[in-house]
């Protein structure tokens, strides 16, 4: 019987075995060090509610400021995790990940030795097993393999026919970015400066996410236009695809608006004068003149209202309709096929 | 596909794993030049200018970067007609499908289209960069 299990698993028994092994020493080890952590803090909090803290290496800046700090329970320092400052806090989320990771490899691998050997059949992998799991319930493999074998002609290998699969993940791109920035900005007058240098200075990688989005945001306009100029070059937009170019044009448009719309937000004297100038250019057009006005100000001058709207068309209206007209545009190039050059 | 397009066939290749793992370089490379923006911005960040203040209007106000020809085209127009231009051309700009319907004749077509693509870029551009320096 063993000798049978071993011809199958021939080569992966001794490596199974010192994983094995390995994962008894780690969860030895994460057991011990969780109960160690237990009780260290423990004991700190003992003695942070007796003494003054002697090694309080948490906040040095919160502890130096303060002659009496403020119990563990109502930290003062909102912002810690943050900025970064307080270290402690990944620390048992990374400590289970990794050894609780390697206790699951090692239960796994417990359970898949055993059913080889109660069954008696080679192991079906878990990838195959999720797919067809997923397929008995939503039936998708057939008309997705149908998508997934589409043939696509080889011209479309060329540099200039990824203009418009980059914009589309530019945009993508910009939804996370967005997202975080969203998380910490505030679209008020009195915030929304203070808000954004936070972010520049205070928030971890705050910086690096806003260079990212503003960069990305002119990248995508870039690719936007070097994408309509291809397909106008080529000719692309002729029948039968003549509304794609439609929901392009569209597409190019909601860029520029989100743009517009976003160059406003971090409310300085550039964001704040190029709405003034731009929204009354709007404003001189004849017949709608005032109403463009008063739509995008939200009254006669820019205001907190302007700051309001400009966020909620930048962050909710805008992606809605950009996601909806990318759909058509998905679509219709996944019907139609790449055009074809002459 | 149907078994008539050999020749569709010979000169294509499936879009999984051939096509989606091309495009998923790219993706990969445009992660990439976004990681390095990225710590690159965490040295020399984005940064803001000064605190917003309606009483005060600073000497130069000036679009960004791509409403900078028009911001310049307006120095030379009326108000009016530069603000109705744009709204012309983005109209024409929409519907030129259904201004364009003939098939091409030949690849002259898109020779032509190229310069005209080439002019009004070059006249954008000079525009942009007057803008910029002016």
């Amino acid at each position: 019987m063993n000798r049978r299990l071993r011809a199958e698993n021939g080569r992966i028994t001794v490596l199974r075995r010192a994983l094995a092994l390995a994962a008894i020493l780690a969860l030895l080890v994460v057991f011990l060090s969780a109960f160690q952590s237990r009780v260290q803090a423990k004991a700190n909090l003992e003695a942070r509610g007796a003494s003054p803290p002697a090694g309080e290496a948490v906040l040095p800046v919160a502890a130096a400021a303060q002659p009496t700090p403020a119990p563990v329970e109502k930290d003062t320092c909102l912002h810690c995790h943050i900025s970064g400052e307080d270290k402690g806090l990944w620390t048992p989320l990374m400590r289970w990940s990794i050894f609780g990771g390697v206790g699951l490899a090692f239960l796994f691998g417990m359970y898949r030795s055993a059913s080889v050997w109660t069954s008696r059949a080679p192991w079906k992998p878990l990838r195959l097993r999720a797919a067809e799991w997923l397929d008995e319930r939503y039936q998708v493999s057939e008309p997705l393999s149908k998508i997934l074998n589409k043939p696509v002609p080889t011209s479309a290998l060329r540099w200039w026919y990824c203009l418009g699969g980059i914009t589309a993940f530019l945009f993508v791109v910009q939804a996370g970015t967005g997202i975080m920035l969203a998380f910490y900005y505030k679209p008020t007058p009195q915030e929304a400066f203070a808000s954004i240098q936070f972010i520049e200075n205070q928030v971890r990688f705050g910086a690096a996410i806003r260079a990212v989005h503003h960069w990305a945001a002119n990248g995508m306009i870039v690719m936007c236009m070097a994408h309509m100029l291809r397909v106008f070059i080529m000719g692309a937009y002729k029948n039968p695809r003549e509304l794609n170019w439609v929901s392009g044009a569209l597409l190019l448009i909601l860029t520029l608006a989100f743009g517009f719309t976003g160059y406003l937000l971090p409310w300085d004297q550039r964001a704040f004068w190029a709405t003034t100038v731009g929204s009354e250019i709007a404003g001189s057009l004849p017949v709608i003149g005032d109403l463009a006005l008063v739509f995008l100000r939200v009254g006669w001058n820019v205001t907190a209202l302007t700051l309001s709207r400009f966020y909620a068309l930048h962050v909710i209206a805008l992606p809605i309709f950009t996601l909806a007209f990318m759909g058509t545009h998905f679509l219709m190039v996944r019907r139609l096929g790449i055009a074809e050059a002459l | 596909m149907q078994k008539t397009e050999t020749k569709q066939e010979r000169e294509s290749i499936p879009f999984y794993p051939d096509h989606l793992s091309t495009e998923l370089k790219v993706m990969g490379g445009i992660l990439l030049l976004a990681a390095v923006v990225g710590i690159v911005g965490l040295f020399l960040p984005v940064g803001t200018g000064e605190p917003a203040d309606p009483m005060n209007t600073p000497v130069h106000v000036k679009p960004e970067w791509y409403f900078l020809f028009l911001y310049q085209l307006l120095k030379f127009i009326p108000k009016t007609t530069g603000a109705v231009l744009p709204v012309i051309a983005v109209i024409v700009l929409i519907l030129w499908p259904f201004l364009d319907r003939r098939a091409d004749p030949s690849q002259k077509a898109r020779l032509y289209r190229g310069i005209a693509v080439a002019v009004i870029l070059i006249a954008i551009l000079a525009l942009t960069i007057w803008g910029e320096v002016s």
